[in-house]
């Protein structure tokens, strides 16, 4: 691996975030994330000044209820640590629900990431070939409008959805797709949820049991679809 | 850990990370390998509970034992509760994910009295019966403990077995009963409750029989039978270096109250202020040696990563070897960002030294609590602290840096008089006098003085145990006498709601005739009474009228000195003789030196304990 600075020595971490883990928070992740990092005895550098802090760095914080098996996050090092070590020592400091999959020295930046693949399961009454054909033409349609947050206005995600394949999958509905993870234009997934609610009358079952869905974070790529590294 | 199908549910609460476990350095066991399955409840939310010291002391304890599993529980925020109870879910462990139903023994950590009805309502999300009589053979024994119960009356009807003091051998004891009882086929839930009546510290409230005289005072209580303990001495951990302290602490995800390595340094306080309650039950002083505190500090921090060392005791500077402590600590502290806090420092003891070692750039503040607004009204509640001492500590505190401080002080304390009550803010302007006393250069920017005032509620096993409690109207008008006396705009006032401190005093004072209101107001869904936003007083007070309960009985008649008192059951060590010398020298208003310079001979040393003052 090429080291982009070398006076500015960054170890990047892919790591997953699964399970019920997926209910903390990003601002929870940090935090939790400075004590793994202090407890796996790691050579940090830190902040100068009054209250000195390790450099970490998230890219594309997730939002509470999506799990994922592909965040990252750069910690800077004072000096350099063979990546295996490193993630076995952080590892060994975290539960099996979280655990870091892959560290190296990086040489891209987290502004080359451009698109996320999502899987999104949904888990609703009456499932059958037309609904999935439903979802297929409302997101693949010309225009998907939804309701911005805390807002009256619509916005069009359409071209923040790069592709979207739903299947019936035994006695759900897998939908695969791939989001704008573009800083200046972030698709959260729930974005997608809310328009299928809104346009197939899917999940809106007052029985909170009864019905929902799991999302799931796969993979990260470069403005021309190549894996993010 | 939840099932599968609460996805949904925990989607749409606030804070769901709260119901999750699974926290870094939780204990999970197998099921098949243990003998007794222990919940440890803590009648409030996950943020509250997970910073509380007994608890994080008592799961370390517990777990080690290998035949016993102890898990935890908290109580759900509301919108949790309704989920809860519209799909059927019953409160859970955090580790295990399984209902209460699926444990042997589950405890209570009685914190504070405005926790009953959170207590009760977990019961009920449990599906446990609230009243003990009602339980079954199956159900689990309900065990409450913690401060509150040095007097449980008000909710001992509700608890199968009750924990009088520390809880770090007791608690085994009780669990080793139960298995040894399940192992030999003796096993009843009134024959267990009977053998373990004989354990030292434990109190059956079932096993008394509680009478009343004409005028409501207590009659008596009496053992049903003579096997039984009449009077319960309370339980302590006799040498605090040889004391199991945890050398993991369950890491939570979210952010909790005080989320930082917490390290008490003692057990005790020499002090002997004449209001506070924890003074007294927590007697005798056991300090823990330089050697131990080092070894647990650094333990911890390994295992925790925390960048807070936060050390607790009940006045931090009586600790003998204050200076010898924190040097040994900021040998490795500083240079592994590290930093340490005294929570409970004196207004006579507060140096410039000192300071710069806890120096934490976090906070731009400082508390102090003189208590009361004149040195006649200090004596009497025995604070020993002087004005001078406090102008000096705030003198250095503005030098260090210091912009804000804070100064506690309660009102209602016995024989306060206006005077009294001015004198707090004319003590909290001397304050910012001597704030533009110092030359500019040496003064921070940004002068804050807070005066916070709490209500006093005479508490048992304190001096003041029989004093009357002011009625809320004659509190409600020294509030507003404080607030016309602060002309200062630079001093900021706040107070705490009266009509809390009213509740509080007939929970902490009452007897066995409360427990049907609490019940009452459980019946109704309330919880979370310690939070100003589900506090409901009119809801109190309308329990206390449909169960035939004068709240004044408990408040403002004060008790009579020769009267049975609820909590006469209970043996803390310190003498009721001691308590009574220290209430007639209070309303003459003498001091009592700390137990540093002179024994006053409370009583608390036939309790035994390896410590430094007592003989």
């Amino acid at each position: 691996m090429v080291q982009v600075n070398p006076t500015k020595l960054f170890l990047r971490f892919r790591f997953k975030k699964q399970g019920s883990l997926q209910y903390i928070s990003h601002l929870d992740l940090v935090r939790t994330m400075h004590k793994v990092i202090v407890r796996a005895k790691l050579p940090l550098w830190y902040t100068e000044g009054f209250n000195p802090k390790p450099k970490m760095i998230f890219a594309a914080p997730l939002s509470i209820g999506t799990e994922s098996v592909c965040e990252f996050m750069d910690i800077r090092m004072k000096e350099y640590i063979d990546p295996a070590e490193a993630m076995a020592r952080i590892n060994a400091n975290m539960t099996g629900e979280m655990q870091i999959t892959e560290a190296y020295y990086p040489d891209t930046k987290f502004t080359d990431l451009k698109w996320m693949s999502y899987r999104i399961t949904i888990h609703t009454d009456g499932i059958n070939e037309e609904l999935v054909s439903d979802i297929n033409d409302a997101l693949s349609a010309p225009v998907v409008e939804v309701q911005k947050k805390n807002s009256d206005k619509t916005t069009d995600i359409r071209p923040l959805i790069k592709s979207a394949d739903a299947v019936l999958s035994g006695n759900r509905i897998a939908i695969n797709t791939v989001l704008s993870s573009d800083p200046s234009a972030f698709l959260n997934p729930e974005y997608v949820i809310k328009a299928l609610r809104d346009k197939c009358g899917i999940l809106s079952s007052p029985d909170l049991t009864s019905e929902y869905y799991d999302i799931m974070r796969l993979n990260a790529y470069c403005e021309d679809m190549t894996e993010f590294k | 850990m939840q099932n599968k199908n609460i996805s949904s549910v925990l989607k749409s609460v606030s804070k769901p990370g709260r119901y999750i476990g699974g926290e870094f350095n939780s204990v999970i066991k197998d099921k098949e390998s243990i003998k007794c399955r222990f919940a440890f409840c803590f009648p409030d939310t996950y943020e509250i509970g997970m910073s509380n010291l007994g608890v994080r002391i008592l799961y370390d304890v517990i777990n080690k034992d290998e035949d016993v599993w102890c898990e935890r529980v908290y109580a759900p925020w509301t919108d949790m509760k309704e989920k809860m109870e519209e799909y059927s879910i019953p409160l859970s462990a955090v580790e295990s994910g399984d209902p209460l139903s699926s444990f042997d023994l589950v405890a209570f950590s009685l914190q504070y009295e405005m926790c009953y009805t959170t207590t009760l309502a977990m019961l009920k999300l449990a599906g446990f019966p609230i009243w003990a009589k009602d339980r079954a053979e199956d159900c689990p024994i309900i065990i409450g403990g913690g401060p509150c119960v040095y007097n449980s009356e008000p909710v001992a009807e509700f608890f199968d077995l009750i924990n009088i003091g520390e809880g770090e051998e007791v608690l085994l004891e009780i669990c080793h009963l139960y298995n040894k009882m399940n192992d030999e086929g003796t096993y009843t839930r009134s024959a267990f409750l009977r053998e373990a009546s004989h354990i030292e510290g434990v109190y059956i409230p079932s096993l008394y029989d509680v009478s009343y005289n004409d005028d409501g005072t207590i009659k008596e209580y009496k053992p049903l039978y003579d096997d039984v303990p009449t009077k319960i001495r309370k339980r302590i951990v006799e040498d605090m270096d040889k004391a199991p302290y945890p050398e993991k602490l369950v890491m939570p995800y979210i952010e909790t109250v005080h989320d930082r390595i917490v390290l008490e340094i003692y057990r005790g306080c020499i002090r002997g202020c004449r209001f506070c309650q924890a003074g007294m039950v927590y007697r005798p002083i056991r300090e823990k040696s330089v050697e131990t505190l080092c070894k647990q500090a650094k333990c911890l921090y390994d295992n925790t990563g925390y960048d807070e060392i936060s050390l607790i005791s009940l006045s931090i500077s009586d600790y003998s070897k204050l200076p010898e402590l924190t040097d040994s600590l900021l040998k490795w502290t500083d240079e592994a960002h590290v930093s340490l806090s005294l929570p409970s420092l004196r207004i006579d003891s507060f140096s410039e030294e000192l300071m710069k070692k806890v120096s934490s750039v976090r906070t731009g503040g400082i508390t102090f609590a003189p208590e009361a607004g004149t040195q006649r009204l200090r004596d009497v509640i025995n604070k020993n602290v002087s004005e001078e001492d406090l102008m000096r500590s705030v003198g250095i505190a503005f030098r260090g840096g210091k912009s804000n401080v804070k100064l506690y002080f309660m009102n209602g304390l016995p024989t306060e008089t206006d005077e009294d009550i001015v004198g707090i803010a004319d003590l909290a302007k001397k304050v910012v006098d001597q704030y533009f006393a110092l030359p500019k250069p040496e003064r921070p920017k940004g002068l804050g003085v807070t005066v916070s005032v709490s209500c006093f509620v005479p508490k048992p096993f304190t001096p003041f145990q029989w004093e009357k409690q002011d009625t809320f109207e004659e509190l409600i008008r020294k509030q507003e006498l404080l607030k016309t006396s602060i002309t200062d705009r630079r001093i900021r006032y706040a107070y705490h709601d009266a009509k809390v401190s009213f509740i509080e005093a007939v929970l902490a004072r009452g007897d066995r005739r409360l427990a049907p209101v609490i019940a009452h107001l459980a019946e109704q869904g309330i919880m979370l009474d310690a939070w100003d936003e589900f506090f409901n007083y009119d809801a109190w007070i309308d329990a206390f009228k449909k169960c035939g309960v004068d709240p004044a009985f408990y408040t403002s008649r004060g008790f009579g000195l020769d009267e049975v008192l609820p909590w006469d059951l209970i043996d803390i060590g310190v003498t009721k003789a001691y308590l009574r010398r220290e209430r007639d020298k209070a309303y003459e208003g003498k001091t009592t030196p700390s137990c540093a310079e002179h024994c006053s001979g409370c009583g608390a040393n036939k309790l035994g304990g390896k410590n430094r003052w007592c003989k």
